[in-house]
């Protein structure tokens, strides 16, 4: 178990590109952190340049009390578990566990022992003799993750596990890591695209957007008080509506932000309501609808419950706390 | 798709017959000419149908040769002709995986260089470059041994192409997953390379095997002891001397048995055969 | 381009040591050599030998022999590869056609890629023997006299067949893969548009078949021209009168037997250009194909 600080790291690949600027993050022992963005923010190169398979390039990697830079990945104590899962497709899922104990020189009593309790863990003691191919998507995630626990590392790193399985799945495989990480305490580092998954895991989250840093907080935090508009538009769904100031000039406190923005469930139907939405189409999705429209020229959504009458054009409100303001350029938040 | 047509269905086997006999002929006229004795030749046609003297034949040439004309026995050259296909095939899939490992899996000054450096060979096939390529193995003192037979073969980039494509498009997570687990490069090639790329090694080691055995222009010219002759060599040598003593019935023996083995490789492993003949073509 | 990779710098030299030492003594040193010699003229006794610049490849020019060889060669490829290639389109064309036996005409079609050339040559040589073959037994019943021991152009068909029945196979296994890898949908929708198996094949099949057609094509021109040195030993001896003498065994003979140094090194010289020139067609065509 340890911490883990990401002291100002960067990364310059060797043709100049840029992929990762200035990144600051202190993760405490036991910590789960989920690092989030759009595909190219970097994300997965910093979880890389962490692991060791990547060059850190610029800053310093801390890992407990170690300077881990020039440190080869075998000699870092962590885990990872990749978005294929690379396990050893020759070997059974038994081998594919004990491979990284052996090489280490750990004693055979030792590794049976973990081998027994990460199969008991996992449930997947009915298939340690089985090979990869043998397996079932959901199966082949928990033997990676059985081959970072057999490990006892002080971190796990998870690139995307998720993305490979469908959709159910995804969202028993979610609780199961939440569960198994609140049980070990393992320090946690995990990357993914999605924002539903992050929200759910992080204890905090870490918004990556061209390589920098957009905000580091708990999911609350991040969703409550976006600190851009970046943030503000990529996590929640439906998203953030983000219109400029201009279009809803009588909104009142808006000073002299340059874009507000409002989530569609802040916005309701109100005979006196400041905002005028002409709608265009209506998507049912069970309990609540999401109504599409425009006020002036911008595209709004709004969350609505499904028994609410329809006209052609809404009057809506918002209540005043649940405005975001943020500046025109950049868009970092105002307040 | 449903098609009903009876006389394209007949024409189609009809075809497949008949270019099955045609491709089929030269080694049945082989086999038909190997069971008889020489007189049976004398008359000025030779038989359509298989003689009684198939064992006769065989086991004299296996045993004792041609000696007329300077060849060894038959069993001997086979000998020859396996130990030189196994070093050939062995040799060049040896090196041909550690290079491209050494291509894929390192980045390091030269690199391009080297791997031009092999793709030279691709270009150069021995018949074109064979009067120097002799006199640099002549200067070795390999004339007449296994080592002058193979090692001059065995140098391959199609080989090496095939191992690097191979490498490339396992996934980068195995290497990553096998550095965390703890192995270096040669652990992780004896561990997890070389055992996912089972099923290449084999198909390719059937079609260079092939290739060994089938040598012919190289093994005629560095061998002039009898004791190093290969098969598909020494037929040349009996045909040669028998234009004035017609004893084809035993150079056909031995052309059957020369085309044994590697025949008997393809059937038996057609699968194989096919993969590697379709992949190193790649 | 892998995205990891092992960082030591000595490991890898050490890898590619095996192949690169025997690439550059058996490989780039004697090709070298043959540059060498092609700008050299030996005396007559060997002993002394002269630079004479590019007179070597003057005199090719200027032989009329160099010049049957390189026509000789020129027919040669050409009709092995058409001879080949028709025969085997026409097999692969009917072995796709047939759903249950296609395994066993495959397997009994396969197996002569496993003949040595030199054992191919044998085979023929015996087949069209004048005195004692079958062939030559059944062309005289019909009143055709056959004797490619003093006839130049039966010598070469002979050749011809015996080369083209060793690729027979080859180029049967490529174009049954080529077959295959056309959507059978493409083929249900001519039929739909009420095109007969005829037509189909040459408005559909034969035109989408072409990146392998011409992949064949390449392979077995350099096929021809490189890899029947052993037929044409084993049968004509580049014999009668020049009339087989493609120019892989005019290098050989003018080296070896004649001695002549000099003009073998400029004849290497010249074929390795052919050589690298069809390479780089042959990797156009697979770099082409990549970009589908």
């Amino acid at each position: 178990m340890a911490s883990i600080n990401l002291d100002n790291v960067g990364k310059v690949y060797p043709g100049g590109t840029r992929a990762v600027e200035g990144v600051n993050i202190d993760i405490a022992d036991g910590e789960f952190i989920v690092l989030v963005g759009p595909s190219g923010c970097g994300k997965s190169t910093l979880l890389r340049m962490v692991a060791g398979l990547e060059e850190i390039t610029e800053g310093e990697v801390r890992i407990g009390d170690r300077v881990v830079n020039r440190v080869e990945p075998a000699e870092r104590d962590i885990a990872m578990v990749f978005q294929n899962y690379a396990l050893y497709p020759h070997m059974s899922v038994r081998k594919n566990l004990e491979y990284g104990l052996k090489n280490r020189g750990t004693s055979r009593a030792e590794i049976d022992r973990r081998v027994a309790e990460a199969a008991e863990i996992l449930q997947i003691g009915p298939y340690l003799d089985r090979k990869p191919r043998a397996l079932s998507g959901g199966q082949r995630q928990r033997v990676a993750m059985g081959r970072a626990i057999v490990r006892e590392p002080a971190a796990f790193l998870f690139d995307e596990p998720l993305s490979n399985l469908d959709a159910k799945l995804r969202v028993a495989m979610r609780l199961e890591i939440k569960e198994l990480q609140k049980r070990l305490r393992t320090t946690s580092l995990y990357v993914t695209h999605d924002q539903l998954e992050a929200m759910t895991l992080a204890d905090r989250l870490v918004v990556l957007n061209g390589g920098r840093v957009e905000q580091i907080g708990t999911p609350l935090e991040v969703y409550r008080k976006p600190a851009s508009a970046f943030v503000a538009s990529f996590i929640g769904s439906p998203a953030m509506n983000l219109i400029p100031a201009s279009a809803v000039p009588h909104l009142p406190g808006t000073g002299h932000a340059g874009l507000i923005g409002i989530r569609p469930e802040d916005l309701h139907p109100a005979p006196d309501g400041q905002i005028e939405l002409k709608i265009d189409a209506v998507e049912e999705l069970g309990a609540t609808r999401l109504v599409h429209g425009k006020v002036g020229a911008e595209m709004v959504t709004v969350t609505m419950p499904s028994d609410a009458e329809l006209p052609e054009t809404l009057r809506l409100d918002v209540a005043p706390g649940a405005v975001h303001l943020f500046r025109k350029d950049g868009g970092a938040r105002l307040t | 798709m449903i098609e009903n047509r009876p006389f394209l269905n007949l024409l189609t086997h009809l075809v497949l017959i008949l270019g099955v006999a045609i491709v089929a002929l030269p080694v049945w006229v082989a086999f038909v000419a190997s069971t008889h004795t020489a007189t049976d030749f004398s008359s000025g046609t030779i038989p359509m149908w298989p003689g009684p003297h198939l064992v006769e034949n065989y086991s004299r040439m296996l045993d004792s040769g041609l000696s007329t004309s300077g060849t060894p026995p038959v069993a001997r050259m086979m000998l020859n002709s396996l130990i030189m296909a196994m070093a050939i095939a062995i040799g060049k899939i040896v090196i041909s995986v550690l290079s491209a490992f050494a291509i894929v899996y390192f980045r390091f000054p030269l690199r391009n260089f080297a791997f031009w450096c092999i793709f030279v060979t691709l270009m150069l096939p021995v018949e074109v470059r064979i009067v120097p390529t002799f006199q640099v193995v002549a200067g070795l003192g390999l004339l007449n041994s296994y080592a002058g037979l193979s090692i001059p073969l065995i140098a391959s980039a199609t080989a090496t192409f095939l191992f690097r494509q191979v490498f490339l498009t396992m996934p980068d997570e195995l290497v990553e997953a096998a550095r965390i687990d703890g192995a270096g490069p040669m652990k992780f090639f004896r561990d997890i390379l070389l055992p996912l790329s089972r099923t290449n090694i084999a198909a390719l080691f059937v079609i260079l095997f092939i290739y060994g055995w089938n040598q012919y222009l190289w093994p005629l010219l560095i061998t002039t002891d009898a004791q190093y002759y290969t098969i598909v060599a020494g037929i040349k040598r009996m045909a040669d001397a028998v234009d004035g003593l017609p004893q084809w019935h035993l150079v056909m023996a031995t052309a059957v048995m020369a085309m044994l083995p590697p025949v008997a490789v393809v059937i038996g492993m057609q699968r194989l055969f096919v993969k590697g003949l379709v992949e190193t073509e790649k | 381009m892998k995205r990891t990779i092992f960082s030591n710098q000595l490991l890898p030299w050490l890898l590619l040591a095996p192949q690169l030492a025997i690439t550059f003594i058996f490989f780039i040193w004697p090709a070298m050599q043959a540059v060498w010699q092609s700008f050299l003229r030996e005396d007559a006794f060997g002993i002394r030998s002269t630079f004479v610049g590019l007179d070597n490849y003057a005199r090719l020019w200027g032989s009329a022999e160099y010049m049957n060889s390189m026509q000789v060669t020129l027919i040669f490829s050409v009709s092995v590869t058409l001879l080949s290639m028709g025969f085997s389109l026409l097999l692969a064309v009917a072995v796709d056609r047939t759903l249950r036996s296609s395994r066993l005409y495959t397997t009994l079609l396969v197996w002569p890629y496993a003949v040595a050339p030199a054992v191919a040559g044998i085979l023929w040589w015996f087949i069209f023997n004048p005195t004692i073959g079958i062939l030559p037994y059944m062309l005289d019943q019909i009143g055709y006299d056959w004797n490619h021991i003093s006839n130049p152009n039966q010598a070469m068909l002979l050749v011809v067949i015996a080369s083209a029945w060793k690729q027979i196979s080859y180029n049967f296994l490529f174009f049954v893969a080529g077959l295959q890898s056309i959507p059978a949908s493409l083929r249900e929708a001519a039929a739909i548009d009420g095109a007969g198996p005829v037509k189909r094949f040459f408005t559909i099949t034969f035109p989408l078949l072409s990146p392998t057609t011409f992949f064949l094509m390449v392979v077995n021109i350099v096929y021809a021209m490189f890899e029947t040195f052993a037929v044409i030993d084993s049968t004509t001896e580049g014999g009668p009168a020049q009339a087989t003498n493609i120019l892989v065994y005019k290098v050989y003979f003018d080296g070896f037997v004649g001695q002549n140094m000099g003009s073998s090194g400029a004849q290497s010289v010249i074929l390795m250009l052919i050589v690298i020139v069809l390479t780089v067609i042959q990797f156009r065509w697979v770099e082409k194909k990549v970009a589908y």
